[in-house]
């Protein structure tokens, strides 16, 4: 039933305002349903073992597996890829002001602290986030929640909990592996076009960077993992409507968690360095 | 035999209302089931039945009325004290609802798992026990997506009885299998009923299969129950609507035209 | 829910009583296994259970099979109606020795 559909004698503006209204009473009671989900994971990670249900260590490893160690290999090309576009970039750039030795700087410090987390959350987002969302509607449909909660089994518990953690724990590990990556792409492009060797590349890098700017990094990725997990979860278990519903809301979970990424980023990229 | 449940039935619905949104689903329900009967829950597609199915499981909470099983009000039930009265039921879902991300035995098993210490040899002939009594010994290792739609059925079921249940749900038990499948099945919760002496609340839309299995029937309709009687009574029953349901003739209420045209021009 | 042992026609008779459930087979499971261990021909007497539910029938086989692999003798005494009855549901009616007296464990 369309909204619209309820109040068919309202004049159009007035039935826009209405529509906002009820958009934003949505979106207040989902970020309420986001919120209560965090509060309930926690909660089964920190007392689930005094209540004889603890979080399964195999969960989490297993999500771990998935969402962590078999994005190795695309993470690293990814970021191997970009490292070396930004030195190419940068070189360019550069050579204008006859600075070009400086690009080693550029490319430290933008990739440990904004590309590395950035580009290994969109890829699990993408990756990952729309698979965990897929599964648990799918779940859903087929009613394997409902028997998990008939069992005994809380969903928050056997599902949330785990994705979360491991989500916390695989972002991090994969930004620190994009920040190398990322590093060794640029020092590849480097040591033809600079005649320098890797080991002085690495070196200038390590001048360059600071604990702050992957500390940065790092803090940055677990705000992600967590917007990737819960809006990935939230979104699977708000399925509706069979296959379609599942694929609608796949495609909403990956919009959501991207978009929520970016503007996160440029509220903290904001704060750490200003404030 | 475990300790005797305190109360007399182990099952006792009270003025049942349940709604989605603003639908009301059923209406004003009360069945109450004795222990170690097998009550078949039966009425035609839409008429409720996995509704009351799913409040019975404790999945959905009423709008009105009270549930109770062995002895325990759902409603009045701590998170603690349902976890533990979960261990003493089963359920098999009408699509069998199997893990898809494990195998036949590790499905099975999960119960186990999850709310006892045995020593995991122990589990694993447990879950193996339970499937040799289902028939499927020989197909623990294979996936659920494996297995055929009267397969799923019965891994299902060795899943809901693994505990050892004393009430055990069953949705839909012959639906869409054939009917050599379906018997078989039939056979199976009967032989379970004897040996185990649970408590069974099986819902379906075979009248076949609820004459075999049913110690009492309860007849559903549009969300109301017309009856809850013996087999006999049901099928000897002269209410229309459950003579229809038995011969499988379609609904034939009177309509009322003015009512029926507001319906279609929406005036 | 005390198990006792005797010695009896050169088995050890392990006579389980009250209800063989999740609580308690782990300890009846532990016992069976022990004396089967030590290289004793095992009776498990069930005379006196009340009630026997699968993690204790799953108890019993363990020690059957143990006991199989390694040559020693193994049966089930005692057996009532309704154990009787969990144990057809799969089959292991079939599968165990089932004798009524301990004085049959001869012919075994
Ligand atoms: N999740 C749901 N949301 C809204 N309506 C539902 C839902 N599930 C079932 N219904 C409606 O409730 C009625 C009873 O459904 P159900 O209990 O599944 O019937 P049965 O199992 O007897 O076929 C149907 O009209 C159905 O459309
Ligand atoms: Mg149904």
């Amino acid at each position: 039933m369309s909204h619209a559909a309820q109040n068919p004698g309202l004049h159009p503006a007035l039935r826009f305002v209405e529509d906002i209204g009820r958009k934003t009473v949505a979106a207040i009671e989902e970020l309420g349903y986001v919120a209560s989900m965090l509060a309930e994971s926690c909660y089964w990670l920190i007392f689930g073992h005094r209540q004889q249900q603890p979080v399964r260590l195999r969960n989490i490893i297993a999500e771990t597996m998935r969402i962590g160690v078999h994005a190795i290999p695309i993470i690293s090309i990814i970021c191997l890829a970009i490292g070396v576009m930004m030195a190419i970039q940068g070189i360019q750039t550069l050579k204008t002001f006859g600075a070009e030795s400086k690009v080693i700087v550029g490319i430290a410090i933008s990739i440990t602290r904004e590309f590395a987390p950035l580009i290994v959350s969109i890829m699990v987002a993408g990756r990952s986030g729309s698979a965990i969302t897929a599964r648990i509607g799918t779940m859903l449909e087929s009613q394997e929640i409902d028997a998990l909660r008939v069992i005994g089994i809380n969903p928050a518990r056997y599902i949330t909990a785990p994705l979360l953690l491991a989500m916390m724990i695989s972002i991090p590990a994969l930004t620190v592996l994009g920040d190398f990556m990322g590093l060794l792409g640029g020092g590849l492009y480097c040591i033809i076009e600079l005649k320098i060797t890797l080991a002085i590349y690495f070196e200038r890098c390590a001048a360059a960077l600071s604990w702050t700017d992957i500390s940065q990094g790092l803090i940055k990725s677990l705000a992600f993992a967590a917007i990737i997990a819960l809006v990935s979860v939230s979104n699977g278990f708000q399925v509706r409507g069979g296959a379609e519903g599942v694929g609608r809301a796949t495609t909403r979970s990956v919009v959501m968690s991207l978009t929520f990424i970016v503007i996160v980023d440029m509220i903290f990229t904001y704060f750490l360095n200003f404030a | 035999m475990p300790a005797a449940e305190n109360s007399e039935y182990a099952i006792e619905v009270q003025h049942l209302d349940a709604h989605y949104g603003e639908r009301q689903i059923l209406h004003d329900v009360s069945l109450n089931v004795h222990h170690g009967e097998i009550m078949v829950i039966m009425g035609g597609s839409g008429s409720g039945k996995s509704t009351l199915l799913r409040h019975l499981l404790g999945l959905n909470i009423p709008t009105r009325g009270s549930i109770t099983l062995l002895g325990q009000d759902l409603a009045r039930n701590s998170e603690a004290e349902m976890f533990e009265l979960r261990r003493k039921m089963g359920v098999a879902f009408q699509g069998g609802a199997l893990f898809g991300s494990m195998t036949v035995e590790e499905n099975v098993v999960l119960p186990l798992c999850e709310h006892t210490e045995l020593d995991e040899k122990t589990m694993r002939i447990m879950g193996r026990m339970k499937l040799e009594v289902v028939n499927l010994a020989e197909f623990g290792d294979l996936m659920p997506s494996e297995l055929s739609g009267g397969m799923i059925k019965r891994a299902a079921l060795a899943r809901a009885i693994v505990m050892d249940p004393r009430l055990l749900f069953f949705d839909e038990p012959s639906a869409g299998l054939d009917p050599v499948a379906a018997v078989e099945l039939d056979e199976l919760i009967l032989r379970l009923r004897q040996a185990m002496n649970i408590t069974i609340v099986v819902v379906t839309h075979e009248l076949e299969s609820a004459f075999k299995i049913a110690d009492r029937i309860t007849v559903l309709d549009q969300g109301a129950i017309l009856m809850t009687d013996s087999v006999e009574a049901v099928r000897n029953s002269d209410n229309p609507r459950i003579q229809s349901l038995l011969n499988r003739l379609p609904r034939d209420d009177a309509i009322d035209a003015d009512e029926y045209l507001e319906r279609l021009t929406g005036i | 829910m005390e198990c006792t042992t005797r010695l009896e026609n050169g088995f050890t008779v392990i006579a389980l009583c009250g209800e063989v459930d999740l609580h308690f087979s782990p300890k009846a499971r532990e016992i069976i296994l022990k004396h089967l261990q030590d290289k004793n021909h095992v009776l498990v007497d069930l005379s006196d259970v009340t009630y026997i539910d699968s993690s204790g029938v799953a108890s019993l086989v363990e020690g059957f099979q143990h006991a199989r692999t390694h040559d020693l003798k193994f049966a089930l005494l005692g057996v009532s109606k309704a154990a009787m009855q969990i144990l057809q549901l799969s089959r292991l009616d079939k599968v165990f020795p089932i004798i009524t007296h301990a004085a049959e464990a001869d012919q075994l």
